[in-house]
């Protein structure tokens, strides 16, 4: 009997010896990808939704967004409505949000008709925030972006510094789109409260269009001969205003503040066509978009709440990206290196 | 020593049968399992493979998908009207409002649909350029780059660059030359031949690493992108410094698996190689990922494995115990009895081979008591009998010395017929006595019988007439002493004496069939059947109880004719065995024949039974 309990106790310490060397030390093998900082998967699909998905200005916000998931090891899809649609962008909104992705970064084409798309989505349990164009009454998380308004105070600062405080001056716009009404307020207010010499005479709707603002800028001249001065608050309207200057040979009279950096409106402002530019954060926007959209996903922040639950946002619920004036001076170092 | 311990003999029976269960039990099983985790392993490791190579094959079949999308927009762009009216008249033709802003809105479409395009742009053969979201760094003739010149090399078939590095050719967004992937293809004229531009479209590299992140190789494995060349087109951050283009594995076939070393360790390389994009997609995972899966099984394998050594131990253990204990049961309780000690207790009841062998032994012990005990009644009979005889000497013996004065008397007064019958008398006290010996020479017994006759011849005188016949070879034969007598006594009166007028009394000796043969033949009364049968069996029967020689009260009318023959019977028995003895034949009024068979004592020390009544006596 003793002969066989010491033949049990030896299978059971050769069995336990072996799963030991086996299985306890054998586990300890290193993993490939060491967890170092923030890192996610590339399971988790972040989308930015915007409209008129194919134009320029949104290459650097992409770039920004890009540059971020790879950093952060997540993968990222672009959509947004291929026209200047709101209802098509609302309708590429619910299908994202059908999708459940991990986060929504959205730039609004409209202030309001999108609340309810965006509530949707914050009601699901994902991550929204809205980028360059605010949808304000929202329960978006936070928005990062241009502050709109001191963007058009900057505007007016330096076109009443090109026209020595005086004289008419006229706005290209989109109208009923948020972030461009504010600029445009921006502008006007500040015309109006610095520069009682100076009076904005004209809104006119070039809807984000190269074609449709030159339109508008050959009419403005031909209805304000006295005009001195263009702010356009997009990009591709400061091409279309200059190209209406140089079709009507007016380059050298008229002074016009472009908005944004891409390449026509940068070589416009070199050849001279533009006095100026209002330079965005654009990068900045993508970047920070899908850090703050990482941070809620992962739930990083504390406290680890819903604005709606406590009142307490989780996130900076505004980072604004800054202006900056690109004039001939300083134009080189705006292109691409 | 080892010699020893190898001696199987020397093993007991029961560590004999733990060795023989646990050598079938656990050798078997010991053989299954290392069976099964080979077999497991090679089909895991075959099944992973296969698994992991549709995989990648799956992976180089979307990379080719969006290749195929992209040479698609390729071609698209080339066949646009205002893309070939660019080609025709270069920049000149931009100068138009029109034109220029629909060849804007035709390319932005393109970005609009396909976000993963970093730019696009249209080369003509002098240079002059058409991109919405590309441009010329310096001044430099684009027409002349390297990528300008692959693309009419591939002449008008799309080719894919993965480095393209150094042109002079940047996006308004910055992508640096690592984030993209360049596609060129010339635009022909389908008559001349002749290369009118190429287009280029960048491609965010992005977009593999997402596809080819998706993609999990185990735990550890990871996917990259090589060109034909074997440079990395695309691999992620964290790698195993694997470097592709040491290994021309990859060339011969389009798709496979090898194993290479890389920092000590073996790692599993898998491959698949797209003909239309010429890429190869290449995964990389240690094997010890795949050992990881084969090592889960291991651990049931082995758990199985001590599970069944500790239950075939205990089985073992168990079988040979309940084998080998009875049998040494057995045993001990053979020793018992080898000891002296009879009285073994009763086996189990148990029925199998050992419980036979214990019936059976028990069996055999009691039928050795049974005949011990029948060997120790038969000489107690022995030496009774025996003892009776000598009682019976020792009067005779006081009988014969006064007989001795009689006859010495008789001489003397001169009754000379007196003096014959005491002198019969004398004779045959002295032969009855003959100093104790139990075996007499045939002669002294014929002598003992005649003086008997002698005195009864006295008594009968005409009515009997005897004759004794001895065959010359029988004269120096001994006997047991006194077996004569109380067969003629019997004829005497049971037989002459009955019968009417004289009777004739024979005794014929002679050596019949290797014995000694003794027939007593009288003619005188007989008897009829059932008296006959009564005598046979009170003769013969040895179911009748044994102490009936002290009371003989058995045969009605013949008491001594019981007690003589049965006494005489019993004697030779004892003495000489059951083959020898008496045998009676009569018939009513007609006679009686006993017959005596006796053995041939040639001496009389040549018996052990002479022996041992001599020994008795003195």
């Amino acid at each position: 009997m003793k002969k066989l309990l010491f033949l049990y106790l030896i299978v059971i310490l050769v069995a336990f010896s072996f799963f030991y060397m086996m299985f306890i030390r054998g586990s300890e093998t290193e993993r490939l990808e060491r967890e170092v900082g923030l890192k996610g998967s590339m399971d988790e699909k972040y989308v930015m939704v915007n409209f008129l998905t194919g134009i320029d200005y949104w290459k650097n916000v992409l770039k920004g967004f890009e540059d971020a998931a790879s950093l952060l090891g997540v993968s990222i899809e672009y959509k947004g409505s291929t026209q200047y649609d709101v209802q098509e962008q609302i309708i590429v909104l619910e299908q994202v949000i059908a999708r459940n992705p991990a986060g929504i970064a959205i730039s609004a084409m409209d202030p309001t008709a999108l609340n309810e798309a965006i509530n949707k989505a914050v009601d699901a349990g994902i991550p929204v925030v809205m980028f360059d164009a605010d949808a304000p009454e929202s329960n978006a998380y936070a928005y990062i972006g241009t502050n709109n308004y001191k963007a058009g105070e900057t505007a007016a600062h330096k076109m009443a510094e090109l026209l020595g405080n005086q004289g008419e001056v006229a706005i290209i716009t989109l109208l009923n789109q948020q972030n461009h009404m504010e600029r445009k307020e921006g502008f006007v207010s500040t015309i109006i409260t610095n520069y009682p010499q100076m009076t904005v005479v004209a809104t006119e709707d070039g809807k984000g269009d190269l074609w449709s603002s030159e339109q508008a800028a050959v009419k403005l001249i031909e209805q304000y001969p006295k005009l001195k001065g263009v702010f356009v608050t997009e990009a591709n309207g400061g091409i279309g205003v200059g190209h209406a200057l140089m079709s009507e040979g007016k380059v050298d009279e008229l002074e016009v503040i472009g908005f944004d950096t891409d390449k026509g409106t940068l070589d416009m402002v070199k050849s001279g066509v533009l006095s100026a530019t209002i330079v965005q954060g654009t990068w900045n926007m993508g970047y920070w978009s899908l850090m703050q959209l990482f941070h809620l996903n992962h739930q990083l922040v504390e406290p680890i709440s819903t604005q709606q639950n406590t009142g307490v946002a989780p996130l900076p619920i505004y980072i604004d990206t800054g202006v900056s004036v690109v004039t001939k001076e300083n134009v080189e170092h705006f292109y691409v290196k | 020593m080892f010699s020893k311990w190898f001696q199987m003999n020397n093993w007991s029976i029961r560590d004999k049968l733990i060795i023989h269960f646990l050598l079938i039990s656990i050798l078997p099983a010991l053989c299954i399992t290392l069976f099964i985790s080979w077999t497991v392993s090679n089909i895991l490791e075959k099944q992973s493979n296969t698994h992991l190579l549709q995989l990648i094959g799956n992976v180089s079949k979307s990379l080719d998908v969006q290749a195929g999308s992209i040479q698609n927009i390729s071609y698209f762009i080339s066949m646009n009207q205002d893309v070939q009216h660019f080609l025709d008249e270069g920049s000149v033709m931009l100068q138009e409002d029109e034109e220029r802003i629909r060849l804007h809105r035709f390319l932005q479409g393109f970005s609009t649909l396909y976000s993963e395009i970093a730019g696009i742009m249209v080369v003509r053969n002098d240079g002059q350029y058409l991109s919405n979201d590309m441009y010329a760094r310096s001044n430099r003739n684009l027409a002349e780059e390297y990528w300008y010149h692959e693309a009419i090399a591939a002449r008008g078939i799309y080719k894919i660059i993965g480095h393209p590095v150094n042109r002079n050719v940047t996006t308004h967004v910055n992508y640096k030359d690592s984030e993209i992937v360049s596609v060129v293809r010339a635009i022909q004229d389908p008559d001349s031949g002749n290369t009118r531009g190429v287009v280029l479209i960048d491609l965010k590299l992005r977009v593999i690493a997402e596809m080819l992140g998706d993609v999990k190789l185990g735990k550890n494995g990871y996917l990259l992108v090589v060109d034909e060349i074997g440079d990395v087109i695309y691999e992620p951050p964290y790698t195993y410094s694997f470097v592709p283009n040491q290994y021309e594995e990859w060339q011969e076939q389009s798709s496979g698996s090898f194993n290479v070393e890389i920092n000590k360790e073996s790692h599993h390389i898998l491959y698949h190689t797209s003909p239309f994009t010429n890429w190869t997609t290449v995964g990389v995972f240690p094997m010890r990922d795949t050992l990881q899966a084969i090592k889960e099984v291991n651990k049931y394998l082995v758990l199985f494995f001590f599970l069944l050594c500790v239950i075939g131990m205990t089985a073992s253990i168990y079988l040979s115990t309940s084998i080998s204990k009875p049998i040494t049961k057995l045993a001990s309780m053979m020793r018992k009895v080898e000891e002296g000690n009879m009285n073994i207790p009763l086996l189990s009841d148990r029925k199998d081979e050992v419980g036979m062998l214990g019936d059976s032994f028990r069996h055999m012990i009691q039928q050795i008591k049974k005949l011990l005990m029948q060997v120790k009644e038969e000489q107690l009979k022995k030496r009774e009998a025996e003892l009776r005889s000598l009682q019976a000497h020792i009067q005779p013996h006081f009988l014969y010395n006064t007989l001795d004065t009689i006859q010495w008397l008789t001489r003397k007064e001169g009754a000379d017929e007196a003096t014959e019958v005491v002198g019969a008398l004398s004779k045959l006290f002295r032969i009855g006595l003959s100093k104790g010996n139990e075996i007499i020479p045939l002669v002294d017994e014929i002598d003992h019988i005649k003086s008997y006759l002698i005195i009864q011849k006295t008594r009968y005188k005409e009515k009997l007439n005897y004759s004794i016949e001895v065959d010359e070879q029988c004269t120096r034969l001994f006997v047991l002493k006194l077996i004569l007598q109380p067969i003629f006594e019997n004829a005497i009166y049971h037989g002459i004496k009955e019968r009417r007028g004289p009777g004739n009394l024979s005794l014929h000796i002679s050596i019949h069939q290797g014995d000694l043969r003794m027939v007593v033949k009288d003619d005188g009364k007989g008897m009829d059947e059932t008296r006959l049968l009564n005598l046979k069996r009170a003769l013969f029967d040895k179911t009748i109880e044994h102490d009936y020689i002290a009371t003989p009260t058995l045969s009605r009318g013949g008491e001594l004719v019981g007690y003589g023959l049965r006494n005489v019977q019993e004697r030779i028995q004892l003495t000489f065995g059951v083959s020898y003895g008496i045998s009676i034949e009569s018939e009513l009024n007609q006679g009686t024949t006993v017959t005596i068979t006796h053995p041939i004592l040639t001496q009389k020390g040549s018996d052990q039974h002479d022996e041992s009544v001599k020994g008795y006596h003195s």
